[in-house]
């Protein structure tokens, strides 16, 4: 399975989670994901990290995997030379460096232009390219707290909350997006772009009708697990410990239906629930009369009766329940990979299911760093072993 | 209008059923980047018209944010959504499945009538599987897909250790299917392929938790009461809340420095990171203790020029006040039924200097039956 997007081919300089999230997205839908690295500047996945108790190089790690690896050392004059040809036979160069990085290496989009006229350049910062914070250095708990989207997160008398992997990730996927939008242009008009892509404004858009509500004059507030027009809706205690039952009643339909699995049918004629907006007006009231109910409930199986009834539920699921969960698994929204020493892990596929052109999807693990240099820098780019051997000699492939 | 204002999708044909949040956010990118997004609704109007928060009678902020840059046109049942549909690029639907073969909606209807097309669809939990009929709200996919379970943490789950998890404001989960309809839409464009895409909310919001799922390869099941950092994170000041992450060492030197170099800094204990990290919770209670005495205008300030990652918690109002936000000129003013101009954020990307244009505001219902009467070639 070629993918739809067979036949791109990106180089990719980005590091960290947002950039090389993207790229990997891409990568999965089938784009030949050229990642560039150095043994003096590896990426993250290759180091240690204390902070998540990692005392070496990850053995697998999703963001690289399915790409392919190439040495560059974009500190000397040769590296950039190369880097330039590399582009030069690309349609993206994808890179996530604070604005100005690549420019003061000699990669900024007019010298990338100047090698490839027609380049998709797809930068992917924390403030974007322009602006007066655009140096501003961040990750993504600061993208989500510049955004708006921490502060609007959390219990109504509660602090805001910090957004974690999810936010850079989601950089990641608009980056892919907008990507694959400047392929478009190029095809329609011939021009290339440099699209930004800014993570603090990815996570302003998630809560944008609250930006309206507050230009409108509104207080927009932080609702927790409630909603402005639903109830009963929530997270509710399930029988077990630290197990949880998600509840929306969207209509009179989910409304009946709930009553039913609960057993409480004398509540549809009780004057107080007649109506979605009475519910809503005693929804805590309506909170304690569900929540006595789910105490009692396996989640899953509640889960499955209330579904039955026309009402949306789900358990709120930890990692290991939705790694072995056969509806995932089957949509190949979980997929199994191999590790070196042969162990099979959990990863995530590209959640696109395409039925004519199908991702290719994780084809291989992380690469070793420099694993695909006969293919890139001989195949590719033509130099032959003693043109490599000196770069490698003069350090500009390191 | 030049090449870069116009948007990159300038001239692509799109024609959007969209009931719920999903489905309208991937139309609403898609006119963002310059297609044409035409909003087939019942003769009710969309149900995301009737959603809160309201910004005056009957204008959902919800909707006007949604539908923003789109076309809308009744289609009274299937002959006139199939009239729109002849000539467009991409249909986006989220009608549930038990509903789509008697709407002419399903893949094979839709493939004998347009094999060029490509068909979008955007449900809770995709199209096919076996939960493909689960119906799901945000609060329930946001939750089956890990995020959920693993919210809030830090200062959050530290005050309020026994209550529920916590979803993400708003529509986060919704949202990240609309930019993966998108970016399967255009893909499967790219391809020159009609055919049927199938978008799922539980896998968007999954696919951009994949850390958590990289987590638990590497052998750990992650917690909210355990995801947080040692010291850092949420922390009150004297007038607000700010984020502090200082993962580098230069970044803590500069955090001490920014404190006035206080004497139980010095502590040579503190002069590793892992010993740091041991100590998190009594670095944490100082950094609190300080933080409270000092407004956020003057940390944050001070915390860029010496390097230290630090950001305001800003609220909606901050953030439209934002001068940064404002230099970049992401907000858009678009006319709203008896508002007058609202700044509307028009796109978080931009395909050179210029941020997005929204070529309108949200359409009255039907403002375009025009379209109907019209063949395809003309629709402009």
């Amino acid at each position: 399975m070629a993918g739809p997007l067979a036949g791109v081919r990106i180089a990719d300089f980005t590091v960290h989670a947002a950039g090389p999230f993207c790229t990997h997205m891409l990568a999965q839908l089938g784009a030949e994901v050229i990642k560039v690295e150095s043994a003096q500047r590896p990426d993250i996945f290759r180091k240690p990290h204390p902070v998540y108790g990692r005392l070496g190089a990850a053995t697998f790690d999703q963001v690289a995997s399915a790409k392919l690896s190439v040495r560059l050392n974009l500190k000397h004059p040769r590296g950039i030379e190369l880097a330039k040809h590399l582009v030069a036979q690309s349609d993206i160069a994808a890179e996530s460096f604070r604005p100005g990085v690549m420019t003061r290496l000699g990669l900024g989009y007019d010298a990338l232009r100047a090698v490839k006229q027609d380049i998709v350049m797809l930068s992917v910062s924390a403030s974007g390219q322009s602006g007066p914070d655009s140096h501003f250095a961040g990750y993504a708990p600061l993208f989500g707290a510049w955004g708006g989207l921490g502060w609007l997160t959390g219990y109504p008398d509660g602090p805001p909350v910090e957004m974690r992997h999810a936010m850079d990730h989601s950089v990641g996927l608009h980056a892919a997006m907008a990507a694959v939008a400047a392929l478009h242009r190029r095809r329609r008009t011939g021009d290339g772009s440099h699209v930004d892509v800014c993570a603090r404004e990815v996570a302003a858009a998630a809560a944008g009708d609250a930006l309206i509500e507050a230009a409108a004059g509104g207080t927009p507030r932080r609702w927790g697990n409630a909603h402005p027009r639903m109830a009963p809706h929530g997270v509710y205690p399930a029988r077990d410990p630290d197990s949880w039952l998600t509840i929306a009643v969207a209509d009179e339909r989910a409304w009946l239906g709930l009553l039913s699995v609960m057993g409480r049918r004398d509540l549809a004629g009780d004057p107080r629930f007649a109506t979605e907006a009475a519910r809503h007006a005693v929804r805590i009231a309506l909170d304690a009369i569900v929540a006595d109910w789910t105490r009692l409930q396996d989640a899953e199986e509640a889960a499955a009766l209330l579904q039955q009834a026309g009402c949306a539920a789900h358990p709120s699921w930890d990692t290991p329940h939705i790694a072995a969960d056969p509806h995932l698994r089957a949509r190949a929204a979980i997929v199994d990979t191999t590790e070196p020493d042969g162990t099979m892990r959990a990863a995530v596929g590209v959640p696109v299911r395409l039925s004519a052109t199908p991702p290719r999807g994780i084809w291989r693990g992380t690469p070793q760093l420099g694993e695909d240099e006969d293919r890139i820098f001989g195949d590719l780019l033509g130099l032959d072993v003693g043109a490599r051997r000196s770069l490698e000699a003069e350090g500009a492939i390191l | 209008m030049n090449q870069a204002a116009a948007g990159p999708l300038e001239g692509i044909r799109v024609v959007e059923r969209s009931a719920g949040v999903a489905a309208a956010a991937a139309g609403r990118l898609l006119a963002a980047m310059g297609a044409e997004v035409v909003l087939a609704e019942d003769p009710a109007g969309t149900p995301l018209r009737r959603e809160p928060p309201f910004i005056g009678p009957g204008i959902s902020a919800l909707f006007a944010y949604l539908a923003a840059g789109k076309r809308s046109v009744v289609v009274d049942g299937a002959t006139a959504l199939h009239r729109l549909a002849d000539g467009a690029d991409i249909l986006i639907d989220d009608t549930p499945v038990e509903d789509r073969v008697a709407l002419g909606l399903d893949p094979a209807a839709v493939r004998r009538r347009y094999p060029r097309i490509v068909h979008v669809s955007v449900l809770p939990f995709g199209a096919s599987g076996p939960k493909a009929g689960w119906r799901g709200e945000e609060v329930n996919l946001i939750h089956a897909s890990g995020e959920g379970y693993l919210l809030p943490n830090g200062l959050s789950v530290e005050l309020f250790p026994d209550r529920p998890p916590l979803k993400i404001h708003g529509h986060f989960a919704c949202w990240q299917a609309g930019v993966a309809a998108v970016l399967g839409a255009l893909s499967a464009l790219w391809s020159s392929t009609g055919q049927f895409v199938d978008i799922s909310v539980q896998d968007a919001a999954l696919a951009v938790g994949a850390f958590a799922i990289q987590r638990l390869g590497d052998g750990e099941v992650e917690h909210r009461t355990t995801r947080s950092f040692r010291f850092g994170g949420v922390i009150e000041c004297r007038d607000g809340y700010v984020e502090l992450l200082t993962l580098e060492d230069r970044q803590w030197q500069g955090l001490v420095k920014l404190m006035g170099d206080p004497d139980w800094a010095a502590d040579p204990a503190l002069a590793d990171p892992v010993s740091r990290s041991a100590k998190g919770k009594e670095i944490n209670a100082r950094i609190r203790a300080w933080a409270l005495q000092h407004p956020v205008a003057e940390l944050v300030a001070r915390a860029q020029e010496l390097g230290v990652p630090m950001g305001r918690y800003n609220t909606p109002a901050e953030i439209l006040a934002g001068p940064h936000e404002n230099a970049r000129g992401i907000f858009a003013p678009v006319a709203m039924l008896g508002l007058g101009p609202v700044p509307v954020l028009s796109a978080p990307v931009r395909f050179g200097p210029d941020a997005l244009p929204l070529r309108r505001g949200p359409p009255d219902l039907g403002a375009d039956q025009r379209l109907l009467a019209q063949p395809a070639a003309e629709v402009a």
